[in-house]
């Protein structure tokens, strides 16, 4: 990952004001980007109250039917309305997505902390083990996970958080571990040492504030990526299984109808990259405040 | 010293690859369920299963397994395939030898993309062309590959059927029918993969535009597009490498989704159906070829930024 070659320089602390203040100057992207989260968070939210039909409800409208005002996506093969589908599916991908990546900031941030800070073997296990995660590309390595935990937890949404947790935890431990080595010479961490602090509480009181920036813009990155992550594993079939509306799987089950009923694939396919888009205009908008530039690559 | 570095880069990029070898081989090792019973269905005889776990050397401790499977991947053998009697090699290498076709296909269509791109974008700071191209490139980076290849194939094999909507690649005899085949796909990955350098290639070349040789150069008379050509970019190519070694990567692993939308029999393909078969030997085989060709990329951008930049030599 291009994250890896970053040059990170540690946050300026900045008062509540000068935060806001640089608010002000943030590009409109930012604003459209958070605009844009809002509507999904609001959106998953009130799914039953916006969604005209159920979910799984089959046989509501022709299968494969043609977008009209009751169905604005159309049909799919069950008959079930593919815009209904859409607006439940935003509750399990937003869910998923923030649970994921939360939990591999969270375990990748942690780790990455102790290894920069206690060094020594500690740092050299954890960093080897996350280069060789890091080795093998996102989809490939959750695809070896889900092989790995076996056709029982197929669709298991704990199965997915883990798998974009573990994919991140390591990719976020690099970061958190070359801001803590560039810290920890300084001299309030001397201090706190001097004052018999605990390796565990200097992690938590002195280095993580100086991170916090740097995770934040890691976590808006990675939110972003997650929901990709998902649909991926939903489109080949290893992600969400029937009758979950999950964006990726349900464009993969439309496919066939991709000549007649178009919207069947574009409706999903929207409001995945809609969501993308926003996580990622947002991600922008953060880097500035926190002013550091978002550097990555593909896999 | 130089030459120091390199072999200590080298050798630790080995030292990965055969860590990655061992963590792929005991994840699915542990693969809950008997491998025997599992591909043997489920009436299988206790004796019939005895005797798959012997062929398959099933019976032996793991670390043996591990070295014997190891031993034959250095010498380029990965055993037998589970699901079909055939050697792991020659399933893989057919379907290698495609990817790498599809890959060498966009990784060309890749570098005249962001070079254009990024160079309109670079000297033509906060114009319209730039904003544009800014936009485009962070919504393209947001758009699934999944997605846009479905788009692509709604578009230019349904709506204008231009090119196929399947890479099928048995029927293909001459150069063009190839290229045509080859079309969408390819376009689909230097799209994704090309996102990502513009992005990088722009931010670069901004910084170098600024600093005196170029203004320089400018005073000197060049114009903005040689100024760029001639001077910027041999320096912003630089920082740019790592990305692409990325995206290299990224196209012979990565592609997995990409090669599924249109049927592209190559190892993404081979790798899915790999899994819902739990064909174990095969999936090995590619995870395995799949890291090292990235751990191998990176060390190449690695090396070849040594080479060229002496700063980087001192660490």
């Amino acid at each position: 990952m291009a994250q890896e070659n970053l040059q990170i320089r540690p946050v300026q602390t900045q008062s509540k004001s000068k935060v806001w203040g640089m608010l002000g100057t943030m590009q409109p992207t930012a604003y459209i980007g958070a605009a844009i989260l809002l509507l999904y968070v609001f959106v998953a939210i009130f799914a039953a109250q916006i969604a005209p039909y159920s979910y799984k409800k089959m046989a509501v409208a022709p299968p494969l039917s043609q977008p009209s005002r009751e169905h604005i996506f159309g049909a799919d093969q069950l008959g079930r309305d593919v815009f209904s589908r859409v607006i439940y599916g935003t509750r399990y991908v937003l869910l998923l997505s923030l649970a994921g990546t939360a939990l591999g900031l969270i375990l990748g941030s942690f780790l990455g902390l102790m290894s920069g800070y206690v060094g020594g073997w500690l740092d050299e296990v954890l960093m080897r083990t996350s280069e060789v995660l890091i080795s093998i590309p996102f989809i490939v390595l959750a695809l070896v996970i889900i092989a790995a935990a076996g056709p029982g937890m197929s669709g298991n949404p704990l199965l997915l958080i883990g798998v974009i947790a573990i994919i991140y935890a390591p990719r976020t431990a690099r970061m958190a571990r070359a801001v803590t080595i560039e810290v920890s010479t300084r001299d309030f961490i001397t201090a706190a040492q001097l004052r018999g602090e605990t390796a565990l509480s200097i992690a938590r009181r002195e280095l993580l504030p100086m991170a916090i920036g740097t995770l934040l813009v890691e976590f808006a990155v990675r939110a972003g990526y997650a929901p990709v992550l998902i649909g991926s594993l939903g489109f080949l079939g290893f992600g969400a299984k029937p009758p979950t509306p999950e964006w990726g799987l349900m464009i993969s089950e439309n496919r066939v109808a991709i000549v007649t009923s178009p919207w069947t694939v574009l409706g999903p396919g929207l409001a995945l990259a809609l969501l993308v888009i926003g996580l990622n205009f947002l991600t922008e908008g953060i880097s500035r405040i926190v002013g550091r530039s978002v550097q990555r690559g593909p896999v | 010293m130089i030459l120091r570095i390199l072999a200590s880069r080298t050798f630790l990029s080995l030292v990965t690859l055969v860590f990655v070898s061992m963590v792929i081989f005991i994840a699915l090792d542990v693969l809950p369920g008997d491998i025997a019973s599992r591909n043997l269905g489920r009436f299988a005889t206790e004796e019939q299963k005895a005797i798959f776990r012997q062929k398959m050397h099933l019976d032996r401790p793991i670390y043996q397994r591990y070295l014997t499977w190891i031993g034959g991947a250095a010498r380029g053998d990965f055993g037998r395939s589970l699901s079909s009697e055939r050697t792991v090699t020659s399933i893989i290498s057919i379907k290698l030898r495609n990817t790498l076709m599809l890959a060498t296909f966009a990784f060309l269509l890749y570098i005249p993309i962001t070079l254009i791109l990024a160079i309109i974008s670079a000297t033509r700071r906060n114009s319209l062309a730039d904003n544009t191209i800014s936009l485009l490139t962070l919504v393209g980076l947001s758009i699934p590959e999944f997605l846009l290849a479905t788009i692509l194939l709604i578009l230019f094999a349904v709506k204008m059927p231009v090119f196929p909507s399947m890479s099928v690649l048995e029927n293909v005899k001459t150069f063009p029918e190839l290229l045509r085949a080859l079309a969408l796909p390819a376009i689909t990955l230097a799209i994704v993969t090309s996102v990502y350098g513009i992005r990088m290639l722009r931010e670069n070349l901004i910084e170098i535009l600024n600093s005196d040789y170029i203004k320089i150069a400018t005073l000197k008379g060049l114009s903005s597009w040689q100024v760029a050509w001639r001077h910027a970019v041999p320096n912003a190519i630089l920082p740019t490498l790592n990305v692409t070694a990325l995206n290299l990567a990224y196209l012979i692993g990565g592609v997995v989704v990409v090669e599924r939308v249109f049927a592209y029999p190559g190892i993404g393909s081979q790798l899915v159906s790999g899994i819902q078969l739990l064909d174990v030997p095969v999936v090995e085989a590619i995870v395995l070829i799949v890291a090292g060709v990235y751990i191998f990329s990176n060390l190449i951008a690695d090396v070849f930024g040594i080479l060229v930049t002496p700063r980087l030599r001192t660490k």
